[in-house]
């Protein structure tokens, strides 16, 4: 395979990326939540579609007009079920991750209940297509899908921006207690934080049933991959979680090419580790540490 | 430092002199001989139940088969709470060590013909030894950072074995049978366990009991003031770690010689890394009991629910669920909340 056509399918899959794990890092940025069950959730939405497809042959694409606010909901659900009640205590982010770990628990069981363990997807007429430009191939799937995440994470960027609520989250993100002197509802604003967040995995879940196989279980390939991409771009930067999925998605379209498929996860893995042992703060982020 | 140690050696103990806060004598000893008690009579129960079980059970060899497998996760999340409980550093990724002591002893059985029930204790340096330097490189890091880079380790290895040819890969491993009349088949599991499972407590007990166990204890509550109190937390928390291999590192070698076919997954399922965590968390963590109270009730419930309703993926969901419940509405465990309100029964103070 040639470098320009590695280069270009790496940026597609970046672009995915990115919109994976914008919601893990935002989720980090204003709660200090790491969201084991991130991936988990994305998962959910992915049999979401799969049920609209197969039934009411749903474009996938177009079912995130449906999954989005399902998943907006069952994270405002989850939030104010769960967070509210471990507030207070004194090891708040490690009990984040054990409880999130059970969450990728729960849903992992629930969903191998519901679907069993076997391979779906979601096979729209886009998905065995290809577009060809001189030398390169652009699988059209991909093209869909790292087009639709890069207006997410374009209209996520205006959110945050531009309205009120935004520059609210960005203040909970930049000091939570200060937030919430000058006026911001600290709770309010997590709860919809978590909301986002879950609504960006149900966009997630949806485009990504198309380009991969999934399984209950391939949530933890997923959360692996997420994590060390907003591990390397920093916890709670959006912009270095874009920057992180774009750099890893071609490191692995590299280690994939030369080494063959059953390696490329290693890329993620060895990076999350060594970011964490090297550079715990990643390339934009805040230290991760208590 | 001296302060400290006070303060922490008197919360423990449930009764205190209501003037100088210091332990009543009377308690301590009465406690000190209902412990003793509590303990003999645990370990007699344990050594006699396959002879007591003989004429009560019709399935003989299943009967045996859950008492191997509480014996199992009593080994592993009492290691488990030597890192995640006393020092506080949570890792899911001790299969890892579960992998290494399992396929350690495998090979020395599929290659050399030793039993693995005599190369246990090289199993667990073994194991020890995966620790120390994964000890090494992954306490770099702290809280949340652990936790994630200690999946990563585990992934890592998966990734690893999977792949190499030499222990057969993705598809696995083939034992020799043990030769052993099929009545009496798993009764040497059984005790080579009981052996595993009562070094782990008995390693927990002497940890939780020394000036080892006060410096890990203090790390778990404030590391930094534990630093400058002068314990070097670097090498406590590696040492903490490497430690905790050892008997999770037996209890794998046993584990992969009764199942004859070692499979990379059986070990590094993130499952297996799960439930130790969540037995030590549900018995109560940083307890020298609790991991056992957790691990005897968890198998108990996995088996009633699978004898009832069959092998289903639900189990890892009621798994999840416990875990959730345990977090949101006594975060200290069944002995830690049982003893903040002075209710733990004596012969369960292990501590």
């Amino acid at each position: 395979m040639n470098w320009a056509q590695i280069l270009v399918l790496g940026l597609l899959l970046g672009g995915v990326y990115a919109m994976m794990a914008s919601g893990l890092t935002l989720l980090f940025g204003v709660m200090r939540v790491v969201n084991l069950a991130h991936a988990a959730f994305i998962l959910i939405a992915s049999y979401l579609t799969y049920i609209l497809f197969e039934n009411l042959a749903l474009d996938p694409i177009v079912s995130l007009v449906i999954t989005m606010p399902l998943m907006f909901g069952l994270g405002v659900a989850i939030y104010l079920l769960l967070f509210p009640r471990i507030e207070a205590s004194p090891r708040y982010i490690e009990m984040t991750v054990l409880l999130t770990f059970g969450l990728a628990l729960v849903v992992e069981g629930i969903l191998t209940f519901a679907f069993t363990g076997t391979f779906r997807s979601v096979r729209p007429g886009y998905a065995s297509t290809s577009i060809r430009l001189g030398d390169l191939f652009i699988p059209s799937s991909q093209l869909y899908a790292s087009t639709v995440s890069f207006a997410l994470l374009m209209g996520l960027w205006a959110v945050l921006r531009f309205t009120k609520t935004g520059t609210a989250i960005r203040a909970t993100m930049q000091n939570r207690s200060a937030a919430q002197i000058v006026g911001v509802n600290v709770r309010r604003i997590s709860a919809l934080a978590f909301g986002m967040g879950m609504a960006l995995a149900g966009a997630a879940g949806s485009l990504l049933s198309f380009l991969f196989p999934f399984f209950p279980a391939k949530h933890w390939q997923w959360i692996a991959l997420l994590l060390s991409l907003i591990v390397l771009g920093g916890m709670g930067s959006i912009k270095g979680a874009v920057i992180g999925a774009l750099l890893l998605a071609i490191a692995s379209a590299i280690v994939t090419d030369t080494f063959g498929p059953t390696w490329s996860p290693i890329t993620f893995y060895l990076t999350l580790f060594l970011i964490l042992l090297v550079r715990p703060q990643g390339l934009f982020g805040a230290k991760l540490r208590l | 430092m001296t302060h400290e140690t006070e303060k922490l050696e008197t919360t423990d103990l449930p009764v205190v002199d209501p003037i100088d806060g210091s332990p009543k004598d009377s308690v301590r000893a009465q406690g000190a001989m209902s412990r003793r008690v509590g303990l003999s009579l645990s370990l007699a129960l344990v050594l006699l139940f396959p002879v007591i079980a003989i004429p009560i059970f019709d399935s003989y060899a299943y009967v045996m088969q859950v008492g191997m497998l509480m014996l199992m996760w009593i080994s592993m999340s009492s290691s488990w709470n030597i890192i995640g409980g006393f020092a506080g550093y949570i890792s899911l990724g001790h299969g890892v060590f579960f992998a290494i002591g399992g396929y350690s002893a495998g090979l020395a059985l599929a290659h050399w013909g030793i039993s693995p029930f005599l190369f246990l204790p090289l199993a667990g340096l073994a194991a020890m030894g995966v620790g120390l330097v994964a000890g090494l490189i992954t306490l770099r890091t702290r809280g949340p950072a652990f936790i994630v880079a200690t999946i990563a380790m585990l992934f890592l290895f998966l990734l690893w074995f999977d792949n190499w040819e030499f222990i057969g890969g993705s598809s696995g491993l083939d034992l020799p049978l043990i030769d052993f009349p099929i009545r009496w088949l798993k009764v040497p599991f059984y005790y080579a366990m009981a052996v595993s499972a009562m070094g782990a407590v008995y390693l927990s007990y002497r940890i939780a009991h020394s000036k080892f166990g006060l410096g890990l204890r203090a790390i778990s509550e404030d590391e930094t003031k534990a630093e400058v109190s002068g314990i070097n937390t670097r090498w406590y928390k590696v040492i903490a770690f490497s430690l905790s291999a050892f008997f999770i590192g037996t209890a794998g070698a046993i584990y992969g010689y009764s199942l004859t076919h070692l499979r990379p997954l059986t070990f590094f399922a993130i499952a297996v890394a799960a439930r130790m965590v969540l037995m030590a968390i549900i018995g109560g963590r940083g307890t020298v009991a609790g991991p056992v109270v957790g691990a005897i009730l968890i198998v108990g419930v996995n088996e009633f629910s699978v004898r009832q309703f069959g092998q289903t993926e639900l189990n890892i969901v009621v798994t999840g669920v416990i875990l959730l419940a345990t977090l949101l509405f006594f975060p200290r465990g069944i002995v830690g909340s049982l003893r903040n309100s002075g209710k733990l029964p004596a012969f369960l103070d292990w501590d």
